[in-house]
């Protein structure tokens, strides 16, 4: 038998370990449709995955130096080089989780800065229009904007927003599921940093 | 004395918890899971005739589509820095070592790179893909073919018809994949 002013401190520690548990797995309640967030440990470069209904998609931050990289290789002239590694860029990869088909038009989609402005991504269609017009016929590399998935079909590609390294915005995303149209926001992406801090 | 060791290991269970609860919920440092290739691939509902092409592969041998009447061709459009193209690479190789003397073939068709190029990303591989690798520098047959993302790939059947299409990278080396090529290499062509 414990004394009594032992008792009551054993009682206190389980309650209070029972209110730990429940708060650790609160936010996970609430965020079941929300966004997992990653952190590579090698370089400390942040990702996203949403699940949605049929729907889901992971947003891996890519440096621009990257960037740069990945277009120099394909031959592209530096102007054009430099014009997307000034934007902030996504690796995505959209998927079809479904038995049914599934479509989605980056056109729809928004991205929301801390000032509450709406902003239109740039889309694949823009960018090679824009290289088109500079004499370069290159077409892949940036997420197909306007896609029908068939069950088991899935897209990767860069995403692009026009804001610095480091910002801090909202995704506003949607998709065609079961003949309706759905919406979902990813809330605090962050672009990738301009460099890696050095280890 | 004992309410202190009640304390540590009070303390070592919120540990405990903390690393059983937040671990499997990815919320530490983990990385992103890489999507897993599947084996799906979608049927077309209304057959189409695959658009002819004549594409030349690393030697400058030149290949055209139609001289493949009468067999089952899967067509694949790719390029070495797209991942979900690295990965499939394989089950296809495996598909075509198990197909290739039964009227089936794979035409891989490169998008935008050089034949030099492809070539050294090819000695990386522990097993160089038998099946031609064709360049399609300017994608004007990607495009003939509606490919807006790669890798994509089609299923060609004797009648020169896409009866298949999958989008993303896949697993071919899968029992299903070899159902469907199976009956496509069984149904008879009318003449």
């Amino acid at each position: 038998m414990l004394p009594n002013d032992e008792y009551g401190l054993v009682k206190k520690m389980k309650l209070t370990r029972y209110c730990f548990v429940l708060l650790l797995y609160l936010p996970m309640v609430l965020s079941a449709d929300e966004a997992q967030r990653y952190s590579d440990p090698n370089t400390g470069l942040l990702s996203w995955q949403i699940r949605e209904p049929g729907f889901s998609m992971q947003l891996l931050q890519v440096l621009p130096d990257y960037v740069r990289a990945t277009y120099s290789a394909r031959g592209l002239p530096p102007d054009i080089v430099e014009a997307i590694a000034e934007y902030c860029v996504f690796g995505t990869i959209v998927t079809n989780d479904s038995q049914q088909q599934l479509s989605y038009r980056v056109a729809d989609w928004r991205y929301v800065t801390p000032d509450g402005k709406t902003h239109p991504l740039k889309t694949k269609t823009q960018w090679v229009s824009e290289w088109k017009d500079q004499g370069v016929a290159f077409r892949w590399s940036i997420l197909p904007d306007d896609q029908t998935f068939e069950p088991g079909d899935w897209s990767q590609g860069f995403t692009t927003v026009l804001l610095t390294p480091g910002s801090v915005f909202d995704l506003v995303y949607s998709w065609r599921y079961a003949g309706e149209t759905r919406e979902g926001k990813l809330e605090g992406l962050r672009c990738a940093p301009a460099a890696l801090p050095d280890r | 004395m004992r309410l202190l060791r009640c304390r540590i290991a009070e303390r070592r269970r919120y540990v405990t918890l903390l690393l059983g609860v937040l671990l499997p919920a990815g919320l530490l440092h983990a990385q992103l899971p890489v999507p897993e290739l599947n084996h799906q691939l979608t049927q077309l509902a209304t057959p189409v005739v695959a658009p002819n092409f004549t594409l030349k592969d690393m030697d400058e041998k030149s290949y055209t589509l139609s001289d493949y009447r009468g067999k089952v061709v899967m067509v694949n459009f790719w390029a070495t820095w797209c991942p979900p193209c690295r990965r499939e690479l394989p089950s296809m190789d495996a598909l075509y070592q198990d197909f290739k003397d039964k009227s089936f073939t794979i035409l891989a068709i490169n998008q935008w790179e050089s034949p030099d190029h492809v070539f050294a990303y090819m000695g990386q591989l522990e097993v160089f893909p038998g099946f031609p690798i064709l360049f399609d520098r300017d994608s004007a047959v990607s495009q003939t073919f509606g490919v807006k993302g790669l890798p994509t790939t089609v299923l060609i059947d004797k009648r020169g018809r896409v009866v298949y299409r999958a989008v993303g990278g896949r697993d071919f080396n899968h029992p299903e994949v070899r159902t469907i090529i199976r009956k496509l290499l069984a149904a008879e062509v009318k003449p």
